[in-house]
């Protein structure tokens, strides 16, 4: 055989095989966090490992649509992930644990599925914070109980014009007290306010005074953003149930319905409409319960190893403003 | 006839004739053509970031259907890797063939099938699973895989090209349009085949192959078959063969008048209609009906598609004819040269669509190149270029000099060839016109 | 130099074909700008509404409801875009001041047939598009016109 035709043939051989090999090495020695829908697998992996003090450097990108990353509980600034695109950060943790990874871009009904564990393992700082026990456990609060408002206000209430009722009330402090505040639906404030000689609505007036006391405008800034992140795709943008997603959710329920037997109160419903009364009838610490554990199959998420308890306040306390704004 | 050589120029003829310009280039576009397949497997599933999807559907698509084909017609045969390995296969060669025995079952392509209804149908199914194939990496590498998979698998059973010449989904309708090109291979003289033995440029010789693609390249006429492989320039013992450029669409001229390349021009008529309404439209139902594949929506947009192709287009261009003399039968022959006009017509409508989507998204391009598997890479610092569509302002008015100017070619071609099919030229240029309408409503 | 009667009607025909083409139409209806709203919600793969209609000189405001992932609203010609999470709408202010048919894309990757996720908007009447029509007639005309001087030149 010519020289000429036994280069063409290694030359030939070794670029065909050099182009399918290459890529591929490159490709299996690349460590990359796959985001998907819940749907069609969420993220890949799902558990990450890591180290106290030592940086964790990740690689993520998105399979379909547009995703974030950002971790339960930590100050760290969301990443976003863009299909087709690599973006990258880096962690560093001071303690161990299990710490949750989630989505921050809805990315369909199940978005909120769309979680990890990043393990945490070695020596920390300091000993371990013990867990606390949220307040609707400590008060013994069923949160699937409902609580219809049995009376409400007919006009808008003024926190304004409560803070002066309040003032002339005997002994303000055992109403206007974070402890009385958080374990008291607004309801029941009014009705306690019923020893006084204040009119309907001035004691809702000072229902809503005693709501803006135990918030300040920086954490209903919070609220709000909050809310309009993670809350109004299902619960709509004015609060009134009626989020994009509302229907699709009603028809999961329905559908999830058929053939089943047994209750039906725990299955995928269409999201709570907080502007209908009934959240009067709801104290903080229910409204906690209900958001860090979850709807129970209902479809709402449980959101407690996401937020800090103080997002979760403030989150809260945003909530009321769609009964009271 | 106002032809031009080019390989009248030595340094032309030359570069034709030497192997290696043509091997290289060659070469390359197999690897390229091996690295899209990996990318589109281990690469982002998602199409418009992904080297596969962008580098065959936007970039290779724009160059052929704007530039290759209105020019050189068949100039992508010429450099095609899919056939090579195969062809190497045949000759147990690269550069040159060595031993004439026939090592290879050499089968002959059975006769029924020596025509373009096998490339027609080829073309269908792409088209009919086309939105899945073009925004899934992983089924555009299985498409390609399959393509080359098929033209190497029937060079080890068949003689020649066989895959290129009756099955390759785009050589139906590159050949078709082949014809409207300004230039061609053609012989200078002949007399001088007359008195060849042995006729090396379709049996082969030390030289080179014979003609892959079946054809005898003295009685080559039109564009149609000849691939522009060149071995007939090499093995020609007389240097009797030539590359002309030559006026826009000389091959229509004389029109075929035969019914599967009648059918094809059809369909990519109304292939390029039916993608211009569903993809370009705004019906969100319809896109989701031509992707969901198997799905009784899908089945339903499917028998749309090819209603429309095969019974639809062909039989309003049937009953315009008709019209225009009802004692005239139309059948066959007449039918099939009555549609040369379409070819020209055809290639139009798909430079005009091509237009639509391949300015809007050729910053796609430029992204893919720095990270083509979608693993972080930055090569040439263009990773992270936000898409951005360019030069919107030109492209409705370059679609409608492309559609205009595709309407004015193709009735032209109807009043040449319209009275050689005995029929006016006038009902088929209604029927053109009234296409050119209704794509330029589609587009604009 | 003698002139062909041939040359003559091309280069009427060419001539009309640069009025139809290029000359500045009337403008058709007094109306006075005004402000328009829409809500335009936006799913895989498809805008609702998917065609808007505005008259030059408005100016128009767009809400962009995002349905299931996020999504992107971007304006051929205008070059102006918004994006929308599901649950927060977006909005976007524009002068329409662009006479013609513009293509709405998304250009934020929403899914497979992100790319071919378009609407259209309308400013006024899509002149372009009667301008091509006008040019196609003549076109078809001038190949006859061409035709029937070829074969005046053969006879004489």
């Amino acid at each position: 055989m010519k020289q000429s035709e036994a280069s063409a043939r290694v030359l030939i051989a070794v670029l065909c095989i050099g182009v399918v090999l290459v890529p591929f090495l490159f490709w299996k020695q690349t460590p990359m966090i796959r985001a998907r829908m819940a749907e069609t697998g969420g993220w890949s992996p799902a558990v990450i490992r890591a180290r106290v003090g030592e940086p964790l450097h990740l690689k993520f990108t998105s399979e379909d649509v547009m995703h974030g990353f950002a971790v339960g509980q930590m100050a760290l600034a969301a990443v976003d992930i863009e299909p087709g695109k690599v973006s990258e950060t880096t962690l560093t943790f001071q303690k161990p644990g299990i710490y949750t990874f989630y989505c921050t871009r809805w990315c369909g009904p199940n978005h909120w599925r769309m979680r990890g564990t990043i393990e945490v393992s070695g020596a920390g700082s300091g000993n371990p914070e013990p867990a606390s026990r949220p307040l609707y456990v400590d008060l013994g609060l069923n949160l699937d109980t409902p609580h219809p408002a049995d009376i409400i206000p007919v006009e808008k209430p003024s926190a304004s014009r409560g803070q002066v009722f309040l003032s002339r009330v005997p002994d303000p402090s055992t109403y206007q007290s974070t402890g009385t505040y958080r374990s008291h639906s607004p309801v029941q404030i009014f009705m306690d306010l019923g020893t006084t000689r204040l009119t309907d609505l001035q004691r809702w007036d000072v229902v809503v005074a005693i709501w803006a006391q135990n918030t300040s405008a920086a954490g209903l800034a919070d609220g709000k953003e909050l809310y309009a992140q993670n809350c109004a795709a299902c619960h709509g943008e004015s609060g009134a149930g009626d989020g994009v997603y509302a229907d699709t959710l009603a028809a999961m329920g329905a559908e999830s319905q058929v053939g089943m037997s047994g209750t039906r109160e725990m299955s995928i419903k269409k999201p709570v409409n907080f502007t209908k009364p009934d959240l009067l009838g709801a104290s903080p610490a229910l409204l906690q319960g209900k958001i860090l554990r979850g709807g129970m199959g209902t479809g709402m998420p449980m959101w407690g190893s996401i937020f800090s308890d103080e997002q979760i306040w403030n989150l809260v306390a945003y909530l009321y403003t769609f009964q009271f704004k | 006839m106002n032809k031009f050589e080019l390989t009248r120029f030595a340094f032309i003829k030359a570069a034709l004739k030497n192997r290696l310009p043509q091997l290289a280039l060659i070469v390359l576009l197999l690897a390229g053509f091996l690295f899209a397949i990996v990318a589109g497997i281990l690469g982002t599933p998602v199409g418009n970031r992904n080297f596969g999807i962008v580098f065959v559907w936007i970039a290779w698509w724009a160059v052929l259907i704007l530039v290759v084909v209105p020019f050189l017609g068949r100039g992508w045969c010429a450099v095609c890797p899919i056939p090579v390995v195969g062809d190497w296969l045949q000759r147990g060669a690269i550069l040159e063939p060595v031993s004439k025995k026939k090592t290879r079952l050499n089968l002959r392509i059975p006769a029924k099938f020596r025509n373009m209804w096998l490339q027609n149908i080829s073309f269908i199914l792409v088209a009919l699973f086309s939105s899945v194939i073009l925004t899934t990496p992983r089924v555009t590498s299985a498409v390609l895989a399959a393509l080359l998979f098929m033209g190497i698998g029937l060079s080890m059973i068949f003689e020649r090209r066989a895959f290129c010449r009756y099955l390759c989904p785009v050589g139906g309708f590159i050949g078709l349009y082949a014809q409207t090109a300004p230039s061609e291979l053609r012989i200078k003289d002949k007399n001088v085949c007359a008195k060849c033995n042995g006729k090396p440029c379709y049996n082969g010789s030390q030289l080179g192959a014979g003609c892959p693609w079946d054809v005898f390249p003295g009685g080559l006429t039109k564009n149609t078959y000849c691939g522009l492989c060149l071995e007939c320039m090499r093995t020609c013992p007389y240097d009797n063969i030539a590359f002309n450029l030559r006026p826009f669409s000389t091959d229509l001229e004389k029109p075929s008048g035969r019914m599967d390349e009648a059918f094809k021009a059809f369909i990519m008529l109304g292939a390029a209609m039916v993608y211009a309404y569903v993809f370009m439209g705004s019906n969100g139902i319809l896109k989701l009906a031509a992707y969901h594949i198997f799905t009784p929506a899908w089945f339903a947009y499917a028998a749309g598609f090819l209603v429309f192709l095969l019974f639809f287009l062909p039989g309003s261009f049937w009953l315009t004819v008709k019209i225009a003399d009802v004692s005239l039968p139309v059948s066959g022959r007449r039918f099939a040269s009555a549609s040369t006009a379409l070819i020209p017509l055809g290639l139009m409508f798909w430079a005009a669509f091509s237009l639509s989507f391949v300015l809007t998204n050729a910053t796609y391009i430029l992204a893919v190149i720095s990270d083509p598997l979608g693993l972080g890479w930055n090569l040439f610092a263009t990773a992270s270029l936000a898409w951005q569509p360019v030069l919107t302002s030109l492209v409705a008015p370059a679609q409608t000099l492309v559609l205009v100017g595709g309407l004015i070619w193709s009735v032209r071609t109807a009043q040449k060839t319209a009275p050689q099919a005995g029929v006016s030229a006038i009902p088929v240029a209604a029927y053109c016109l009234a296409a050119s309408l209704l794509m330029l409503w589609l587009l604009i | 130099m003698k002139v062909k009667r041939h040359q003559v009607y091309l280069f009427g025909l060419a001539l009309l074909a640069g009025m139809v083409a290029f000359a500045p139409m009337p403008f058709t209806g007094n109306s006075q700008p005004t402000v328009r709203t829409f809500r335009i919600e936006a799913s895989q793969f498809a805008f609702d509404p998917g065609e808007i209609k505005v008259n030059p000189g408005d100016t128009v405001h767009i809400e962009l409801v995002s349905m299931d992932v996020v999504h992107g609203l971007y304006v051929d010609n205008y070059g102006v875009s918004v994006t929308a999470d599901p649950g927060q709408t977006a909005k976007i202010t524009f002068i329409a001041d662009k006479a013609g048919s513009f293509r709405l894309r998304c250009n934020v990757t929403c899914g497979a047939l992100h790319p071919f996720m378009l609407g259209k908007l309308n400013v006024g009447l899509n002149t372009w598009l009667y301008r091509s029509f006008g040019l196609a007639i003549i076109g078809i005309l001038s190949s006859f016109a061409f035709i029937y001087t070829e074969r005046e030149k053969q006879k004489i």
